[in-house]
């Protein structure tokens, strides 16, 4: 774990999502880390700009990492799987071609934006704090424990796959999520789809096909036992927890399943408040679970 | 070594199913198939999968182990007995299973035919004997190029899983390889079929399909290259380009994504009014952002003026790319080489 890092929220946590940023701000804070914001940063265009304008993509993060850069800071924070995929994936092309980074320096020089040396890592939360000293601070802070709460963990793809990308940690069989259950003093649930799509890119355009692969993991966790469900990425926690009940009339099952963004299980076992952590703007009503944590009933 | 492998069986006769543990003796290079091979010659002839080449080349040995893809022959076996496990072998997922670890091919190939993987060269007679492609040209369509067709993307695709008439990895990975070639002259008739209800933008972006390509082909890298050319010449009429375009006009308007667009935008404004008693229950949790007041980025000037240039440079490719392959020059040389 770094002492600061150029903080990006991207577009969720900083609009429909804040429940995210404030959490994770709050939770910086406990465990040390210095969050030192961009001004100017954008959209890092998801999946969208970079599959339909993918020249416009690579300067869009270019122009964010550049930022990250001129703020003197050599590690991006991100808190959502897209923004970390579609920024490292621009940031190891731009780091391994010197004549497409100085191309695109050209063009950010041509209108007015910093340019971006290539000195600047991009590091998801959950790495931060799934080991080393940045574990340990969590294990620390952690004094709150959730105990006798089952949480079943889901990534998402994006923080998973491409590993030559990601590869922080094994794609088939990750252990970060569980490992800050763990610290967390909550119990890690176990199920196939933890690993799978919530199919949300495509939940507006094929908007069947995203259900279907939106009820496996619901299905799955709530057959396994979980209580919630974690995620550390703020696209799927809209799919499984804004959409879950259109994907519960469709496999017309109950699953009335709370679902916690990562920084929220990782403050609620810190102690911060169901307000701090704010809650209340889930859809998925939070309650049956936090009253637990926070009134243990 | 001792192996030891847990093998999913079918009998398509007595349509009955099995997990049968063997554990054979191999040498210590011994792949998945060669475990296989000796398991087949020494304890059990009736065991059935497909292998041919047994260097990664034909694409027969495609089969899962612990549930991801993998081609058998590529899969070493001391990693797995050092660390010791007792792997599952299944056959491949999104494919009719025949017997055992085979699994009917039909539908992959189905999906290739649809595709029009050949090259269409508009009835237009090259400049010399043939077409004259360029190393960079030859550059833009060799990584789909790679594909040895063995099913280990299409196995895994949760977007098949939930719509099994998608297209699909494969097939779209081979479709790139033909959009990119400067040769094709298909344009706008081959975009269509990759624009169609199971086309790209079927595509959920699960990222499986780059993770167990054994060929390092990246078929999600390839639908996306497919999208863009479809984005690129202005067809625009599926949800998924629409929401695209949501995306890119956000970054210009605001920086940041215009949620409240991407619903009538991408579902077009009948099927929005049908949205609005789920709108509301978003609002009342606070997720719907005032549209009034859309949050804007600081010096959004900046990214304006970049999206503008970058629009100008990627039509002066497309247009490039439009024109056909190079003309090679006329020296005397190449007039020799036609004759």
């Amino acid at each position: 774990m770094k002492s600061s890092y150029a903080y990006y929220p991207g577009c969720l946590a900083s609009l429909s999502q804040k429940e995210l940023d404030t959490s994770t701000r709050a939770i910086a804070d406990k465990l040390g880390m210095t969050l030192v914001d961009i001004p100017g940063f954008t959209c890092c265009g998801a999946g969208d700009v970079h599959e339909a304008r993918p020249e416009y993509y690579l300067h869009l993060n270019a122009r964010i990492l550049g930022q990250a850069e001129q703020l003197g800071q050599d590690t991006l924070m991100t808190i959502c799987n897209v923004c970390t995929l579609n920024l490292r994936q621009a940031n190891a092309k731009l780091q391994a071609d010197p004549e497409l980074l100085r191309r695109v320096n050209r063009n950010l020089k041509e209108v007015g934006a910093a340019s971006y040396s290539g000195g600047v890592d991009v590091r998801h939360l959950l790495w931060e704090i799934a080991e080393g000293d940045g574990y340990e601070k969590l294990k620390q802070i952690a004094e709150k424990p959730l105990t006798g709460i089952k949480i079943a963990p889901f990534y998402g793809c994006q923080i998973l796959r491409p590993s030559r990308l990601l590869g922080f940690e094994d794609p088939d069989r990750p252990q970060s999520l569980e490992r800050i259950i763990e610290a967390c003093g909550a119990e890690p649930v176990d199920y196939p789809s933890k690993i799978k799509c919530c199919g949300f890119p495509i939940v507006l355009a094929r908007a069947e096909v995203a259900l279907g692969e939106l009820i496996q993991p619901l299905a799955e966790a709530k057959e396994a036992g979980a209580d919630a469900m974690v995620t550390p990425c703020p696209l799927c926690h809209l799919s499984l927890d804004a959409w879950q009940g259109k994907a519960s009339r469709e496999a017309d099952m109950e699953f009335d399943l709370p679902i916690f963004h990562l920084a929220q299980l990782v403050g609620a076992a810190a102690g911060l408040s169901y307000d701090e952590l704010q809650f209340k703007r889930h859809v998925v009503k939070a309650y049956p679970v936090t009253d637990k944590i926070y009134q243990g009933v | 070594m001792q192996v030891t492998l847990k093998i999913e069986r079918y009998n398509p006769e007595a349509d009955e199913s099995r997990q049968e543990t063997f554990s054979v003796d191999v040498v210590e290079e011994a792949t998945l198939l060669d475990v296989l091979d000796v398991i087949k010659d020494e304890v059990d002839g009736s065991l059935t999968y497909r292998k041919s080449c047994r260097m990664a080349v034909c694409g027969s040995c495609g089969m899962r182990m612990d549930g991801a893809a993998v081609l058998a022959c590529k899969t070493p076996m001391r990693p797995v007995v050092e660390a010791g496990e007792v792997p599952v072998i299944s056959p491949m997922g999104n494919l009719p299973v025949l017997k055992d670890l085979v699994v009917d091919m039909e539908p992959f190939w189905a999906k290739f035919r649809a595709i029009k993987p050949y090259l269409d060269d508009g009835g237009e007679e090259p400049p010399v004997k043939e077409w004259r492609v360029q190393q960079e040209e030859l550059d833009r369509v060799m990584t789909e190029a790679l594909c040895i067709q063995c099913g280990c993307c299409v196995s895994e695709c949760n977007s098949m899983e939930a719509d099994p008439d998608f297209l699909g990895p494969a097939a779209l990975a081979k479709a790139a390889r033909f959009v990119n070639d400067v040769r094709d002259r298909g344009g706008k008739s081959r975009l269509e079929i990759y624009n169609g209800p199971h086309g790209v933008w079927d595509c959920t972006r699960c990222y499986f399909c780059n993770q167990r390509c054994p060929k390092g082909v990246h078929p999600r890298d390839a639908i996306a290259k497919v999208g863009a050319a479809i984005y690129q010449e202005g067809m625009h009429s599926d949800g998924g380009a629409r929401h695209a375009k949501v995306f890119v006009k956000s970054t210009h308007q605001t920086g940041y994504l215009l949620e409240t667009h991407l619903v009538p935008e991408t579902v077009g404004p009948v099927n929005a009014i049908k949205e609005i008693p789920f709108a509301l229950r978003l609002a009342r949790a606070g997720k719907v952002p005032n549209p009034l007041k859309p949050h804007k980025a600081k010096k959004l000037d900046e990214v304006r003026k970049l999206n503008k240039l970058i629009e100008s440079q990627e039509q002066a490719t497309l247009e490039a790319a439009n024109a056909g392959p190079t003309r090679p020059p006329a020296d005397p040389a190449q007039s020799k080489e036609s004759e």
